[in-house]
Formats: structure tokens, C-alpha cells, sequence
């Protein structure tokens, strides 16, 4: 049966970890990814769950102090989609093999400029003027199916242009920095104009920006399928159905997922921002801290368990020493150590511990056990507990997933108990079968 | 078909990132990955009699000691087929790899293959022309059970000199 399975998800995986757009969406937004955590890091400073806390800071740094941890959280969070156009056009430059990978990219970020909305006519000063500009409400989430878009078109034409060879070449000699710009100077000519032209034609549709239409087209749409209940539960059995054929899960789904969960967590932020009740249950931070403990599969509980009430010495041994890695949601030790891929004891479990997390999770949320989940992103690597309190401000979160850990084990414990007797097994016949590789020893060993 | 393997800490069981220093250590029998390796084995009638294990810090720290010292236990051992591998896209690893083969086709044992993937490419540079690699995918890549057939493949044909020279072009780096 595995051997079928696999051959149905090998091709699935391949076209979609190899599809050099989905590849380039992936890493593009994994760029942003260290703008967005530090930004979230502001978010909560500036609202950390403590009674009082805006007026204990406020006492340090004087009243109305977050407003400035407001603006880098507004850099990360409102303007996504401007960076998202720079990692996606440097990735897409990369997977392209275009040398000049940043004039690629900015010229990416060019093109979504130039497609922007950049008058406001429903924001008038006294004079009577609309405000000119570009708007948070375009540079964030829902800009950013737009960004992906254009920075993909841009950097392709880019890329068609210098394969044609239209680039201007100067002599032998010119400082590589000045060859290069110079290079470029077409090919970015050419795709600025493709953008110029796009936006003309939209200007005379009804939607007037392309920001409109990819966002009520395409964006909607899209992001209207992560707010299925079967969204989460799909992601995660997904990429753990992946990883259980070694293959890296989340590499493989988040080209589809990851883009769709940016935008959830991104608009409960919007919301937040604007007053508004917040609906998306399906957040990054949900998905990171309330799915999945100690890595794909949800492992963190089998490794306690491996290091605690292990019999064999194998299982023991490995347990131990992959507790410390495991708290801080790596498994690497254990995913060909122990093994978990293409373990047929360990498949039930390992596929039904993240599902059961999502499920209860999501139950949870539903009727209020959890909080929704803000805007906050904290790193993947955050433990179990200081995760669910600083992404939700409360105990009842910790509680919750200490609670799934137990669940997890108790998922974990049966398979468990197999495998470990198995390995006992296995120590004791070779215990007791006694043959010439028993008696070696690299201690015994001389070179001399 | 009696077959040694020889892992790292992580593929041995024995702690990845938490044990780099793994001194050498012989057991018996499949421990680890062996165990994804043991059915592809069966179906070609090969077993893993025993598993050499190192830390990587270990190796990295003293290369020539260590691999003489893997040759020397390898004689004592005396299987029919060494398998250093399978090292992903793992450098330490692939180089302890590439090099134990070297150093045992030296000493007459020609019996003995490295399994790595393409990310390795300055140690497959150096080291396809003089032993075998068979191509494997990286870490979390497709196509991880195929490389573990054309490894079985691999050794059955060990026994018949114009079969291996055959897929040796198929499956092998050149």
C-alpha cells in the first residue's frame, strides 16, 4: 500500500517542490520572514499580556509609547507586499539563473509600485487635494497576491529580455558594477513599460487598478478556502503524509499553503488594527504552536516518552538525546534515527497526532476555549508554553497544549510500546546469540 | 550476502545533533536507518550483520585515523559488501563516506559503495572516477525508496562483473 501511495505523492511533490514560480512564492516570502517575526516582536511589546502594561511602560517612556513600536510593526506587517516582491523576485531570479538577481528583484518591486493605486480621491485635505501616495491598505495583505503576480511576470521578462541578448554591453575594462548596471538598463526598460501598458487597460475596466481585480478575482477567492474548517487539517496531514515518504512536508505545501496563511494572519492584524473582531482561525501562529509540538508529526511526545519510559536501551538512548532539540520543535534525530519515515509502526500515529491537534484545536477556538490568534509571529522554534502564552496572553493556551502533548502521547504511546519491545527484543537475542562481532571493539584496535 | 553499514551519529540512531561526538562503535546487526534499508535488503538476500557508527566531530577532527581505523575493523569483520551511506546531502558524512571506499579499494576490498546525493559535488568530483557513488536524493527531496532499489540493485550485481558494469552507468555518478 505504501508503495502505491508513494507513487501517486512522488509526482505531486516533485511538480509542486520543483515548480520554479511555487519555489520562488515559497522563498520570497521566507525573505520576509525575519522582517515580519521582529515586527511581531514589537506587536507585543507594545501589547504584552500583563494587566496595566501600557501604563507601567508608560511611566519609563511617557504616554502614547506605542505609537513608535507601532511604526517597525507597520513596516512588517502593512507593507508585506512590497516585501514580498523583492524575496520573490530575488528567488525567481535564482530559479531563473538571472546573474543580477537584485536589479531583478527591484525591478519586481518597480513594477508593483508602478500598478499601484497612487491617488486616493477619497482622502482630501482642506485645499481640496486627494492624497498621493502609496496606501498601507495596497501594500499589505491585500496587495499581496498582486505582488506575487507581478514580481513573477516582471522578473520573467526581465529574464526573456537578457536571453535575447537586448542588453547594452560596454567595453572590456568598465567596473563590473557599472557593466551591470548598464546591462540592465533594457531589459528593466522593457518590463517597466509591459507594466506602464497594464496599467493603461486597467485604468479602463471597471475594477481601474489591477490591485482590484487579482484581489477580488484571485485573492479572495483563495483565501476565502483557508477559512474552511478542512483548511488546517488538510495542511497538516498533508505534510506529514510527505515527510512520513522522506520527503520535506511543509517544503511541498506551503507553495499552496504558505501564502494563504500569511494573508489569514495578516488580516486578523488588519483587524485588530482597525478596532474589528477578528475571524481567521487558521493563523501562522495556530498552525506553528497548536498543530505540531517537537517537529512534522508532532513528535515531542513520543521523544518524552522514548526518554523516560523506554525499555530498550536504543529507544532510551535516542530519546535522550533528542529532548533537547525536540522542545524546540526539531526531530531531525529521530526522523531516520529511530526511524520515523517509511516506518510502517510509526505511520498511524505520526500521521494522526498533528490531525487530532488541529481538530481539538480548532474545537477549542470555536467555542472559546482559545483565542482567535492575532498578527503575531513568533519563530517555529519557539517551546511548547512560552509559545501559547506569548502568541495568545493567556494561561488557558498553555494549558491547551499541554493538554494535546498528553493527547499526543497517548496517540504515540500504543506504536510506542512496539517498537520498544521490538528493539528489547532485538538487544536481547543479541545478548545472548553470541558471535565474533561481540568481541570487537575499537578500543581494541592499533593502527601501529 | 553479509553487509556492514557505516552511519553517522544521526542515521545510526545514536543522537544527531546532540551526540557530533559519537566515538567509533561497532554493533550488530541493523540499528537506525538499517531498518528502512533491511526489507529493500531482503529482497536481494543481503543482511546487515553490523553497523559502524561515528560522530562527526569525531571524524572531522582526525580523518585519515578514523577511516584507517573503519578499514582495519571492516577486515576483521570480513562481510561481503560495505555500504558507507546512505549520506544524503550531509558533507562530513558523505566525505567519511567517499574516503572509507577509497582507503578499502586500496587495501584489495572492492566490494564496498558511498550513497550520496548531488549536493555534494566537490567530494563526487573527487571521488566518482575512483570508486562508486550511487545517486540518492538530499534531505526531504522525492525518490528516496527508488535510490535505496537501485542500491539493492546494486549489490545483487556485485556477484556478475558485466551486470554491475552495467548499472554501475545507470545509478553511479561519473
Amino acid at each position: 500500500m505504501f508503495e502505491k501511495l508513494e507513487k501517486i505523492l512522488t509526482p505531486i511533490a516533485n511538480a509542486l517542490a520543483k515548480n520554479k514560480i511555487l519555489v520562488a512564492i515559497r522563498d520570497g516570502f521566507m525573505i520576509t520572514v525575519p522582517v515580519t517575526i521582529i515586527a511581531s516582536l514589537f506587536l507585543l511589546f507594545s501589547n504584552f499580556p500583563i494587566q496595566n502594561w501600557s501604563e507601567i511602560i508608560g511611566t519609563v517612556f511617557g504616554a502614547g509609547w506605542e505609537v513608535h513600536f507601532g511604526r517597525v510593526t507597520a513596516v512588517g506587517f502593512n507593507a508585506i507586499a512590497l516585501l514580498a516582491a523583492i524575496g520573490i523576485g530575488y528567488s525567481y531570479a535564482r530559479e531563473e539563473k538571472i546573474d543580477n538577481k537584485i536589479a531583478a528583484a527591484l525591478v519586481a518591486v518597480v513594477s508593483f509600485l508602478i500598478i499601484a493605486p497612487q491617488t486616493h480621491e477619497l482622502f482630501v485635505n482642506e485645499a481640496g487635494r486627494s492624497f498621493r501616495g502609496f496606501a498601507f491598505s495596497n501594500l499589505g495583505t491585500a496587495g499581496m497576491f498582486l505582488s506575487m503576480i507581478t514580481a513573477i511576470l516582471a522578473v520573467k521578462i526581465f529574464g526573456f529580455v537578457i536571453k535575447k541578448k537586448l542588453v547594452i554591453k560596454l567595453p572590456d575594462g568598465v567596473p563590473p558594477m557599472v557593466m551591470d548596471s548598464f546591462a540592465s538598463l533594457i531589459p528593466a526598460g522593457i518590463t517597466i513599460f509591459v507594466f506602464f501598458i497594464v496599467n493603461i487597460i486597467f485604468s479602463n475596466t471597471d475594477y481601474k487598478y489591477a490591485h482590484n481585480f487579482i484581489y477580488q478575482v484571485l485573492q479572495a477567492p483563495l483565501v476565502g478556502l483557508g477559512t474552511s474548517d478542512l483548511f488546517e487539517v488538510t495542511y497538516q496531514f498533508l505534510s506529514t503524509l510527505f515527510w512520513f515518504f522522506g520527503i520535506n512536508g511543509p517544503a511541498v505545501t506551503n507553495t499552496i499553503f504558505g501564502p494563504i496563511h500569511k494573508a489569514l494572519t495578516l488580516e486578523n492584524y488588519e483587524a485588530a488594527q482597525a478596532g474589528l473582531k477578528m475571524t481567521n482561525i487558521f493563523t501562522s501562529g495556530f498552525s506553528d504552536f497548536f498543530c505540531n509540538f517537537g517537529g512534522g508529526g508532532s513528535t515531542l511526545g513520543l521523544v518524552i516518552m522514548m526518554s523516560t519510559i523506554a525499555k530498550s536501551s536504543r529507544m532510551k538512548t535516542l530519546g535522550r538525546l533528542s529532548l533537547p532539540a525536540g522542545i524546540f520543535g526539531i526531530n531531525e534525530p529521530i526522523i531516520f534515527g529511530l526511524p520515523v519515515v517509511l516506518n510502517p509502526i510509526m505511520a498511524v500515529p505520526f500521521l494522526l497526532a498533528p490531525v487530532a491537534n488541529t481538530v481539538l484545536a480548532t474545537i477549542a477556538t470555536k467555542i472559546g476555549i482559545l483565542p482567535i490568534i492575532g498578527g503575531v509571529q513568533l519563530p517555529w522554534t519557539t517551546p511548547i508554553g512560552f509559545s501559547g502564552f506569548l502568541i495568545t496572553g493567556g494561561l488557558t493556551a498553555v494549558a491547551f497544549q499541554f493538554f494535546l502533548l498528553f493527547v499526543n502521547m497517548a496517540i504515540y504511546y500504543p506504536f510506542f510500546r512496539i517498537l520498544d519491545n521490538k528493539y528489547l527484543e532485538e538487544e536481547k537475542i543479541n545478548l545472548n546469540v553470541k558471535d565474533e562481532i561481540d568481541d570487537l571493539s575499537f578500543d581494541d584496535l592499533s593502527l601501529d | 550476502m553479509k553487509v556492514l553499514v557505516v552511519f553517522d551519529q544521526g542515521l545510526s540512531g545514536l543522537g544527531g545533533v546532540g551526540n557530533l561526538n559519537l566515538p567509533l562503535t561497532i554493533q550488530k546487526g541493523s540499528i537506525g536507518t538499517g531498518m528502512l534499508l533491511t526489507p529493500h535488503f531482503a529482497k536481494v538476500n543481503a543482511q546487515i550483520i553490523a553497523t559502524i557508527a561515528c560522530g562527526i566531530n569525531v571524524f572531522s577532527e582526525n580523518e585519515d585515523e578514523v577511516v584507517k581505523k573503519i578499514a582495519l575493523m571492516v577486515k576483521k569483520v570480513n562481510p561481503d559488501f560495505v555500504l558507507a551511506g546512505p549520506s544524503f546531502n550531509f558533507k562530513e558524512y558523505s566525505k567519511l563516506c567517499a574516503k572509507l571506499v577509497f582507503k578499502l579499494k586500496e587495501e584489495g576490498f572492492t566490494n564496498a559503495c558511498a550513497m550520496m546525493s548531488k549536493e555534494n559535488q566537490e567530494i563526487i568530483e573527487e571521488y566518482s572516477s575512483k570508486i562508486d557513488i550511487i545517486k540518492m536524493p538530499k534531505k526531504g527531496e522525492t525518490g528516496l525508496n527508488d535510490s535505496f532499489a537501485d542500491l539493492c540493485r546494486y549489490i545483487d550485481a556485485t556477484k556478475e562483473a558485466d551486470k554491475l558494469l552495467a548499472i554501475r552507468k545507470e545509478i553511479c555518478y561519473s
